[in-house]
């Protein structure tokens, strides 16, 4: 794919019949005007909902689409991560935010053993005693089912993306739909059909504050915490470090990079490491939220989070999380508009309408090669 | 496959010994050598894993232990096991002198074309007298089970392949297309006849696997021919089925009146390839200009919005979640196909052997090379003159005609379409047939389709039976209680893991495929240059 740009250059009157053909000129005005039409629509369908159902209906919808979104957005990182880096639409992601929430269960019932046997303190009775008892939990449940799920992202593009990274790119695609069902598959068979507890009921409770009639819990605020916090901590974490540095050099060049002496290999397995420790963040924050996973949530929500990822900008992290919380408001209120039942299907539809018109999402940086 | 692709390769003369091998040696050769043998070791071992106190007589050695034959039927089973024994010996033989030290391993076919036909023959005999002249006295106590009987129909067909494979090695590399298309064909014409006890078998033989094959047929245009990640093939599949499904029921008062024609089945048929073809173009139009990853999730995106449009009932047209009931079953020269799955079968055999002639011949098409030139590079491709996005436009609505072409059967032939029966599953389905059959390849696709099929309406179904026997038989009752059916997932995803990483190009490659993806990368010009893709 190297050099198509020059091709481009050296045969200028192809490339504008092309675009005559292709009528350019109303892509190009789509492209321009997307994010006014984006934001006027999502303030219509909010102003409609408040106007149909009340104020405070409209006000909890909105916290309600905040915190999804801030969800979607932590998914949609892990996405936007790795495309950057090596261009490959992990389909498996949203399944290792399912995993990372059967994880999450798993080592939490583990630790609940060890604490049962010790000191005969489960961790759900020390996670619902107080704000420190729950911090305490947090602090030992987040890093462990972080790592867990990175190191089985890490796994997974070991064995199953490694050795395709210069075949042609059908096939890595097909590995990870591959990949996607093996993890779909085996919580199926592990977790049963229907939706599974996952421990964590009431961690967090109460209302923090009302504003004007809307009630904001002390949950929502969690999540929409932890996720910025994750967020930031990351920029943070690619803009000063070194391995950062690395990852931005390998995604922008990575024939340079690897010449500049970055370990090439490592460098993309610490970014499978790190989305999959956001999408785990995720997916805890969503089982201590809903306190329900089942096995094919990861499908639907890895569509709805790449679709953040493109809205955003693929490539470009800050873009994901503009994205997810843009997504989790539009998913919010076009089920609220449609009484519930099309709102994954408004999403989908976005997808296609972004990627007619705008390609590049709104703080696109890399630009999707048109071919 | 061996074909040449017109206007891309050329068939160099074999220059050693060892090309001349891998000539005389063609993947369908192999196909047959391998689906023999599988035959024949399934009909040796059936009847251990389903019934092991099965006391009839048949082709199995376990029969014969159980109620030793005697007089000159001893004498048939003997010899039929004997050569039996030998094949698989062979096969064996095969497999470690091509380890050992990659010689001449196919050594003795024609020994072996005798020996398949010995067996044969004696299975025949042993068969027909079982049958037909119940000889009680040549075997001892009779109780033919339909289980016997199908291990006996396994090893006959397991023989007549072998000696098919072996007898006409030559024949066979020249013209393996044809041998395949005929083997097939004759294969898939008797399936209802060989397994005629078990009805669900013929039902799941009508209802899926020829359908999962039509399936595999249309998104291999997509995916093979023109390299786009179709992740939403089963939209099409839907909007095929709707289609028939309000045409041709009461739903809306039966729509298309023909004078004469109280039913057109077969123009709707071709009416819900046309409307799935139309979305399909609707689809790809705005998308196509993008790389193909994207197309890949936009597709997935679509997928999940139709049965998700189905299911709330849009425009008041689809029934929501109860789907649309009572569509009329088709007719053929004024015989009503009802509700027998047979017709239905041989009705899709035949359409699907045209779709492969037509498949073929936009392979070889000026549209089919356009295709090809697209998906090994479209800057090329389109500097030498082809509309890019029309060329994959084609290719994308085509896919989905095919598609809604098995929908509208489908719809028709089960008399009720639902959402339920257009998730996920039945896109990944298809995707995995095409993989593991080889991507661009019609064969493969084809032989894809059967294998799919047999593996998920066949052997996890089976499995629970087998492990229960084997469980109970060994002591390890863990084994009993393990339900195969939730294990469909994980094994498309070993498939297509598993297929990408160790054979790319699929079970049957198609030639230019294999040394695409086998090259990739630097050395694919290098491939080019050689003229070898």
């Amino acid at each position: 794919m190297e050099g198509q740009g020059e091709v481009r250059a050296a045969l200028p009157p192809l490339a504008r019949r092309r675009t005559l053909l292709r009528g350019g000129g109303l892509a190009e005005l789509g492209s321009r005007a997307f994010p006014t039409v984006l934001i006027g629509a999502l303030v219509l369908m909010i102003v409609d909902v408040a106007v149909r159902s009340g104020l405070s209906v409209a006000g909890s919808q909105l916290v309600n689409g905040i915190t999804k979104g801030a969800i979607f957005a932590l998914i949609a990182v892990g996405y936007t991560m790795v495309y950057g880096i090596i261009e490959l639409i992990n389909f498996a992601h949203g399944d290792v935010f399912t995993l990372s929430a059967v994880y999450g269960k798993e080592i939490g019932r583990g630790l609940s053993w060890i604490g049962m046997s010790l000191w005969g303190v489960s961790l759900g009775s020390l996670a619902t005693r107080g704000p420190l008892g729950l911090a305490v939990v947090l602090l030992i449940l987040f890093p462990l089912t972080m790592a867990a799920t990175g190191i089985t992202g890490v796994l997974i593009e070991r064995v199953a993306y490694r050795r395709l990274r210069d075949a042609p790119r059908l096939a890595p695609l097909i590995t990870a739909v591959g990949v996607s069902f093996i993890l779909e598959g085996s919580m199926l068979v592990t977790q049963g059909s229907s939706n599974v507890r996952t421990d964590k009921e009431g961690w967090i409770r109460g209302t923090a504050f009302t504003a004007g009639g809307v009630d904001v819990h002390w949950a929502d605020i969690f999540v929409v915490g932890m996720a910025l916090l994750m967020m930031f901590a990351l920029q943070a974490f690619i803009r000063s470090t070194r391995l950062g540095k690395a990852m931005r050099a390998t995604a922008q060049d990575r024939d340079a990079a690897l010449l500049s002496g970055v370990n090439i290999n490592r460098t993309i397995a610490a970014t499978f490491f790190i989305g999959s420790a956001l999408a785990a963040a995720g997916g805890l924050i969503y089982s201590i939220f809903f306190d329900s996973v089942v096995w094919n949530l990861g499908f639907g929500f890895g569509i709805i989070a790449f679709t953040a990822a493109v809205l955003g900008g693929i490539g470009n992290i800050v873009g994901a999380g503009l994205g997810g919380f843009l997504i989790g408001l539009i998913y919010v209120f076009g089920g609220q508009i449609t009484s519930g039942q099309w709102s994954n299907s408004i999403v989908f539809a976005m997808l296609i309408v972004v990627l007619t018109f705008r390609p590049v999402g709104l703080l696109g940086m890399r630009v999707p090669d048109r071919a | 496959m061996p074909e040449p692709v017109a206007g891309l390769g050329d068939v160099d003369l074999p220059a050693t010994a060892a090309e001349t091998r891998a000539q005389e040696s063609s993947s369908v050769y192999w196909l047959l050598v391998i689906g023999g043998l599988m035959m024949l070791l399934g009909g040796w071992l059936l009847p251990w894993f389903v019934e092991p106190t099965a006391n009839g007589i048949g082709a199995s050695p376990m029969d014969v232990v159980a109620s030793p034959p005697r007089g000159v039927g001893s004498v048939l089973v003997d010899l039929m096991c004997l050569s039996m024994l030998g094949l698989l010996a062979g096969a064996a033989y095969d497999a470690v002198s091509l380890r050992l030290r990659r010689g001449q391993p196919y050594r003795w076919a024609r020994q072996r074309a005798v020996l398949a036909a010995v067996g044969m023959v004696c299975t025949v005999t042993v068969w027909y007298l079982i049958a037909k002249r119940r000889e009680e006295p040549l075997f001892g106590e009779l109780s033919p089970l339909a289980l016997t009987d199908n291990a006996v129909w396994l090893t006959l067909t397991g023989f007549a392949l072998c000696c098919l494979a072996y007898g006409f090695r030559r024949p066979i590399a020249a013209r393996s297309g044809l041998v395949l298309a005929a083997v097939a064909l004759v294969i898939g014409a008797l399936v209802p006849l060989i397994f005629r006890q078990s009805i669900e078998f013929i039902s799941w033989a009508a209802g899926a696997a020829a359908i999962y094959t039509l399936l595999a047929l249309g998104l291999n245009v997509v995916v093979g021919f023109a390299g786009l990640l179709d992740l939403g093939y089963a939209a099409f599949f839907a909007i095929g089925a709707y289609t028939c499904g309000s045409l041709a029921s009461s739903r809306h008062g039966d729509v298309l009146h023909i004078p004469f024609w109280p039913y057109p089945f077969w123009i709707i048929l071709f009416l819900g390839a046309a409307v799935a073809a139309l979305f399909g173009a609707l689809l790809g139009a705005p998308t196509l200009r993008l790389r193909g990853d994207y197309l890949a999730i936009v597709t997935l995106g679509f997928g999940e919005i139709i049965p998700d449009a189905a299911n709330n009932n849009a425009f008041g047209q689809t029934g929501g979640p109860n789907g649309i009931t009572g569509i009329h079953h088709p007719s053929l020269f004024g015989h009503d196909f009802g509700i027998d799955p047979r017709p239905y079968y041989y009705a899709l055999l035949v359409l699907i052997a045209l779709i492969i002639v037509v498949l073929r011949n936009l392979e070889r098409s000026r549209i089919g090379r356009a295709w090809v030139a697209v998906r090994e590079d479209e800057v090329a491709a389109s500097a030498t003159g082809i509309n890019t996005v029309s060329t994959k436009l084609l290719a994308f609505a085509i896919g989905a005609a095919v598609s809604g072409f098995a929908g509208a059967f489908y719809g028709a032939e089960l008399g009720i379409v639902s959402p339920d029966d257009f998730q996920f599953a039945v896109s990944v389905t298809a995707l995995s047939t095409v993989v593991l059959g080889g991507i661009g390849s019609i064969t493969g696709a084809a032989v894809g389709g059967l294998l799919i099929s047999f593996i998920i309406f066949w052997i996890l179904p089976h499995a629970q039976e087998w492990s229960m026997t084997f469980g109970n038989t060994t002591g390890f009752t863990a084994l009993s209680s393990v339900d195969y059916s939730k294990y469909v997932y994980v094994a498309y995803g070993v498939i297509l893991v598993s297929i990408m990483l160790l054979r790319p190009a699929g079970l049957i490659p198609s030639r230019a495929r294999k040394v695409e993806l086998q090259a990739g990368g630097e050395s694919e010009p290098l491939a080019a240059v050689r003229g070898r893709a």
